[in-house]
């Protein structure tokens, strides 16, 4: 009960934040330099930044990049990365094993430190971010849906739909997918976290979004030049992300306890 | 038996190693054209060009430039950087101390924060002691590092006027990145170490010394502390790797000068061979932490040496 409360209150001011951005006429690239670093004011609730632009609609637009991009690597890198792990497990032999030392060499790799090589490497621009990430995050659902399908392999019911003759597409929609659901969820929650952190991260080292495009990254890199002048352009991007990056870990606990998954550190 | 288990594993490093090596090579050809265009720009002087085509092998077949980075690496030649001409290892090596200070600091941080907190929580599961110490670990999970680092300075620094804003030196200096970091190891750890510790205390050794009449703080303390030990240790080391990573945006912020520093200078300066042996340096590092992390868990539970033979 108290994690919902929670939940609902750390979405709630990214949220309204971002429909007010959208209500707010202010365009988030209009150059205003009688506005530069101004105050909050009723025009520009949330004041301008240091090139007068609205910080207001600003938000709003970066709101919506970083939550679209973290959304759509989760969802093309979850399913890149279960069909391969549902594919190694199912075949086995040199297949298997050459995509798992892949997956142990991207591994690797601490942290974000191979998407800020990549991304630095392939140049900045939302493509090569959204690739860089993608390297990095199918790799967790692959070793995850691997491993449970390797053990739902030699199941009586799995080995009865192969001696009925269904192929491995039919099998795997209707047999594996729906048994491995559960843990992919919990992964698909919490890797939603990380790949927000990430992107942002990314954006803020330079190697990701680029200006004059809004990101919540990129808004706290622009910021933290102006910190002592002016702090609020650093507070709120950073705290729309805290509290997006929060909701969604409350979710995934939620969802971990809910569907009883067993994690394994 | 153990003594071949342990050869075994430091073995399977080796494939690893070489495949990050191999990583970070092809790193170098995803540049995208011509990389002496990206170096120099297009309007360079074709004999400079060539010198560098010549100084980065970019001329020979793309094997032979692979076997050729791999055999110099092996050497310990580890390139030249492109924009001041120093050797990349020599650059590298005068970095790490000061890396390696703010790793030791927010690593010695996180424990001093997590063992209490996970100790708390696990003791009084379910009790407002262990929802405010996960909460404190839900902060610390998700924070970014990039926003706490500003906020710090805003608070510490600009407000109270107790802490330098960045750079190295004193002692002052560490602490707000030492904090930055700690923070989120912390958050990580305590969640282990409240985890692990519920477990050890449901295991039946200690229900069986429970029966015995041993009391509840040796049952803590002396039996559960040494079950629990096990997987926090194992986090530890590989945390030890993965501070190195999480230091190129803590640094960032703080100006501190350490590698994750000059990986960015050099990304910025599009340097590439020093991005390329940055990269390769806390890769390596991390892969040697795993394996120190493996090792320690062997050496410490009996039966994983039993369940691995």
């Amino acid at each position: 009960m108290m994690r919902r409360l929670f939940i609902f209150i750390s979405l709630s001011i990214p949220f309204l934040l971002l429909i007010a951005g959208y209500l707010h006429p202010a365009n988030a690239y209009q150059v205003d330099l009688d506005q530069i670093l101004a105050p909050a004011s009723w025009s520009h609730p949330l004041g301008c930044d240091e090139l007068g632009r609205d910080v207001l609609a600003r938000m709003a637009q970066a709101i919506c990049l970083s939550l679209s991009i973290s959304l759509a690597v989760i969802i093309f890198g979850g399913s890149l990365g279960i069909s391969i792990g549902i594919v190694a497990a199912w075949y086995g032999g040199i297949g298997d094993t050459l995509l798992m030392r892949l997956a142990d060499i991207i591994l690797s790799f601490p942290g974000i430190l191979l998407a800020i090589a990549l991304a630095a490497m392939l140049g900045p621009g939302i493509d090569n971010l959204f690739i860089a990430l993608l390297t990095v995050g199918w790799v967790g659902f692959a070793r995850l849906s691997r491993a449970q399908v390797l053990s739902l392999k030699n199941s009586a019911y799995i080995q009865a739909a192969i001696a009925c003759g269904s192929s491995l597409p039919s099998i795997a929609f209707r047999h594996l997918l729906p048994n491995i659901a559960a843990p992919l969820l919990v992964e698909a929650s919490f890797g939603l976290a990380a790949v927000m952190i990430a992107e942002a991260g990314l954006s803020f080292l330079g190697v990701g979004v680029q200006p004059p495009t809004a990101s919540l990254g990129s808004m706290i890199r622009e910021g933290t030049r102006f910190l002592l002048i002016e702090p609020w352009l650093v507070i709120w991007p950073g705290l729309v992300l805290f509290m997006l990056v929060m909701a969604i870990n409350l979710w995934g606990d939620h969802l971990r306890d809910k569907l009883d998954v067993r994690m394994h550190p | 038996m153990f003594l071949s288990i342990i050869a075994m594993r430091i073995l399977q490093a080796v494939p690893t190693l070489l495949g990050v090596a191999t990583l970070v090579f092809f790193l170098l050809h995803l540049v995208p054209g011509d990389p002496v265009d990206a170096l120099l720009g297009e309007t360079a002087m074709a004999t400079d060009r060539e010198a560098l085509r010549e100084a980065l092998h970019l001329n020979d077949p793309i094997l032979m430039q692979y076997g050729h980075f791999l055999q110099q690496l092996w050497q310990g030649d580890w390139g030249t950087s492109l924009i001041n001409h120093r050797p990349v290892l020599e650059l590298i090596l005068e970095r790490l101390p000061a890396t390696i200070e703010l790793a030791l600091s927010s690593l010695t941080l996180a424990l001093v924060l997590a063992l209490p907190l996970g100790y708390v929580a696990a003791k009084y599961a379910g009790k407002t002691a262990d929802i405010s110490a996960m909460s404190f670990s839900l902060l610390g999970v998700s924070i970014p590092n990039f926003w706490l680092g500003p906020m710090l300075i805003l608070f510490f620094s600009v407000t109270l006027g107790w802490l330098p804003v960045s750079g190295r030196g004193s002692f002052e200096n560490l602490v707000l990145p030492t904090i930055t970091m700690g923070t989120a190891l912390a958050a990580v750890l305590s969640r282990m170490a409240r985890a692990s510790w519920m477990e050890a205390m449901n295991t039946d050794s200690i229900r069986t010394f429970r029966a015995f009449g041993v009391s509840e703080h040796q049952l803590w303390w002396k039996h559960g502390a040494r079950l629990a030990a096990i997987p926090v240790i194992t986090m530890f080391a590989l945390q030890l790797g993965a501070v190195l990573g999480g230091a190129v945006i803590t640094e960032t912020v703080f100006d501190w000068p350490g590698l994750g520093l000059l990986t960015i200078e050099a990304i910025q300066r599009r340097d590439y061979p020093l991005v390329q042996g940055c990269v390769l340096l806390i890769a390596s590092f991390y892969v040697l932490a795993n394996l120190i992390a493996d090792l320690l868990s062997m050496a410490l539970d009996p039966r994983q040496r039993h369940h691995n033979s």
